[in-house]
């Protein structure tokens, strides 16, 4: 489904990946571990089509289609969604207009029928509560003066009614505790499905205790170093990322 | 050295001789003030920004003649009063005779009432700081007096359509005075439109009396042709308890200014100040407030938002002055801009003067863009860049637009944004 053959891409005339290779099927799930810094978040931004990164060199494909070819929003229709490690707040834009903005958007790409306000209200209320949110935060401003744990489930929410086919999450375990953790990784394994493929990224192996991977790759300096089953994940939290021959000063926990 | 440019003496002369005997000779008194009225140049402190966009030509002094069709965006759900090119047109107005509140036309008050308005008029409006109210003094062909009674209620909103038919070049002079007793309540709202391509000048003079507790909620929607000037004035005078509440929704067009003035005479006032600006293409915008708490444990809210699209230019100066007196005083007042394309221009200006010791004051003014991240989120979600433009923008206005009382207005503001959506995101 998703092909990436040697990515390079550069911000600020920096590079940070430096030839990513990265083949996922459809109905897998891949981790993407690695330290701070080794460009876990540019893969997903990049993937995502952020311009603020610049594409150097390689190529990208999903299901044949060269992804940066396309335009973030179109990426999108295609159906990649990204989970942001740091959802916006876009006060001013109530939860409910943009989320039906967004499906509506998606469903005039598939050439079909645009929700109605009451048809959308009556799907949210169903989703809010397969990822545990109060159904009053659909009125209230896009993640504004939500929780990190209520930013996350948003994100999943968003998932869910988007049911994108490659879901790329980036750090989603971040500033989650261990219940939020529960009902987000609930989430994520709804979402797996034979059809669609999952890019995990994160740093700490704990997520994978919940949705297990079945491919682990290590990031370091902008490639991937070290690719296994799951085992490698538990060999990370075990032995840290210093017997890769990585630097990492957060890796103790 | 070349001399001030003042006004053109065609602007001394009325048309209409139709107004009763005291108010005629009002008129005529004030026209003194107009004999070599200076015009603001860029060295006019309140006019710098905007005195390039005001032409007056001598054919425009002109009364414009009250007829035509009165048109209105507005779909009026209460009662309305229609006037063309500064008077009433009877025949399209529609309110009820209620007790205790008179809504009449200057021109059918008889001489007692006349002769009582005429020591009223002017008085809600500090003349220096609105240099054009002086020439609506001495032009206001007609008006619309409205007397609430001590304890009356208007039970819904009155529109006021001042419609300026431009078809040749002139001006009109809308005038109106609401005077509202201990404890009444209203809510007005002023619609100023047009049709016609002609260059014209509309010369507004709005002014509010609350006596104390007295309760009123004004609404300024101009929407009026690109051809039009329009300069206004609303002056408010509060007494104790009173509480005042103004919500002004403006458009541009080749010159805008709207000069809003509150006093805060008595204890324990109330003034709320909500204004949305959007200006696109050449046009113009200047809005400029002024709340002067008087009164001490007064309390004013203010809350202003431009929009500048293409390459027109949007002015805020809000000016707050605490007297001496005024202690236990709370004003707050924040303004903040959009800029959607590099050419637009915003000037901003918050102006505090404060002379007790005892005050709450807070002011904030930012002039931003789009924020490219929230685009960027929109977008990722398969949104269309047109329109996350148009939701982050209207995100920008939406606290504002949502607080206006009536839906009708809220509606016909609406419409009018998406055309200015329409327009500027059209390439995107």
């Amino acid at each position: 489904m998703l092909s990436i053959k040697n990515l390079h891409a550069s911000v600020n005339g920096e590079e940070i990946l430096k030839g990513i290779n990265l083949e996922v099927k459809a109905g897998e799930v891949h981790a993407i571990m690695g330290p701070n810094g080794s460009g876990k978040s540019t893969l997903s931004q990049v993937l995502a089509g952020n311009e603020t990164f610049e594409v150097t060199a390689g190529e990208v494909t999903l299901n044949g289609d060269n992804l940066l070819d396309l335009a973030t929003e179109e990426r999108a229709r295609e159906g990649v969604f990204l989970a942001f490690q740091y959802p916006v707040e876009i006060p001013g834009v109530s939860n409910l207009q943009f989320l039906r903005t967004a499906v509506n958007a998606m469903r005039k790409h598939r050439g079909e029928e645009e929700m109605n306000a009451a048809e959308f209200m009556k799907l949210a209320k169903e989703v809010s509560k397969q990822v545990d949110l109060d159904p009053a935060f659909l009125k209230r401003g896009v993640n504004e003066g939500f929780s990190g744990g209520e930013k996350k489930r948003n994100e999943i929410m968003q998932a869910l009614l988007l049911q994108p086919k490659l879901a790329i999450l980036d750090e989603t375990d971040s500033g989650l505790d261990i219940d939020a953790l529960q009902v987000v990784s609930n989430g994520v394994n709804a979402l797996r499905a034979d059809d669609r493929a999952i890019l995990m990224v994160t740093h700490y192996q704990r997520l994978l205790n919940h949705i297990v991977p079945d491919y682990v790759h290590v990031l370091a300096g902008g490639k991937i170093v070290k690719s296994g089953g799951r085992e490698l994940a538990l060999e990370l939290e075990e032995r840290g990322y210093g017997w890769l021959g990585i630097k990492d000063e957060d890796t103790s926990n | 050295m070349k001399p001030a440019p003042t006004l053109s003496s065609a602007f001394l002369h009325p048309a209409g001789q139709t107004l009763p005997e005291p108010l005629l000779a009002l008129r005529k008194q004030r026209a003194s003030a107009l004999i070599d009225m200076p015009l603001p140049t860029r060295k006019t402190e309140n006019w710098k920004y905007s005195s390039k966009y005001l032409k007056l030509s001598d054919d425009m002094a002109i009364s414009l003649p009250a007829e035509g069709k009165a048109g209105t965006s507005l779909a009026i759900p209460g009662y309305k009063v229609v006037f063309i090119n500064g008077v009433m047109i009877p025949e399209a107005s529609e309110y009820p005779d209620l007790d205790g509140i008179v809504i009449q036309s200057f021109s059918d008050l008889d001489a007692n009432e006349a002769q009582a308005l005429s020591m009223q008029l002017g008085s809600a409006l500090d003349h220096e700081q609105a240099q054009f109210a002086r020439v609506n003094d001495a032009r206001f062909e007609d008006g619309l007096l409205i007397r609430l009674k001590p304890g009356a209620v208007l039970d819904q909103p009155l529109f006021i359509i001042h419609n300026t038919e431009a078809d040749a070049c002139g001006s009109a002079y809308p005038r109106i005075y609401v005077e509202a007793g201990a404890n009444s309540q209203m809510t007005l709202v002023e619609e100023y439109t047009s049709s016609g391509e002609a260059s014209a000048l509309v010369n507004t003079v709005t002014e509010f009396n609350l006596t104390d507790g007295a309760n009123i909620t004004s609404i300024r929607l101009n929407m009026e042709g690109e051809n039009v000037q329009h300069i206004g004035a609303t002056g408010v005078l509060q007494g104790r308890n009173s509480r005042f509440e103004s919500h002004c929704v403006g458009f541009g067009g080749q010159l805008r200014r709207h000069d809003l003035q509150v006093r805060l005479e008595g204890e324990g006032a109330e003034t709320k100040l909500n204004g949305v600006v959007v200006t696109q293409g050449k046009q113009h915008y200047d809005n400029h407030t002024s709340i002067d708490h008087v009164a001490a444990n007064c309390t004013s809210e203010e809350t202003y938002r431009n929009i500048a699209a293409d390459q027109s230019h949007a002015i805020f100066n809000g000016r707050i002055h605490i007297h001496q007196d005024a202690q236990k005083s709370s004003a707050d007042m924040n303004n903040k801009n959009l800029l959607l394309n590099n050419g637009a221009e915003i000037d901003t200006k918050p102006e505090l003067e404060i002379y007790a010791d005892d005050v709450k004051c807070a002011h904030g003014a930012t002039i931003g863009q789009l924020d490219e991240t929230s685009l960027f989120y929109l977008v990722s979600r398969g949104i269309g860049r047109r329109e996350a433009n148009v939701l982050l923008t209207m995100a920008f206005i939406n606290e504002l637009v949502s607080q206006i009382p009536v839906q009708a207005v809220r509606e016909t503001a609406q419409l009018r944004l998406n055309d200015f959506f329409e327009q500027t995101f059209q390439e995107i």
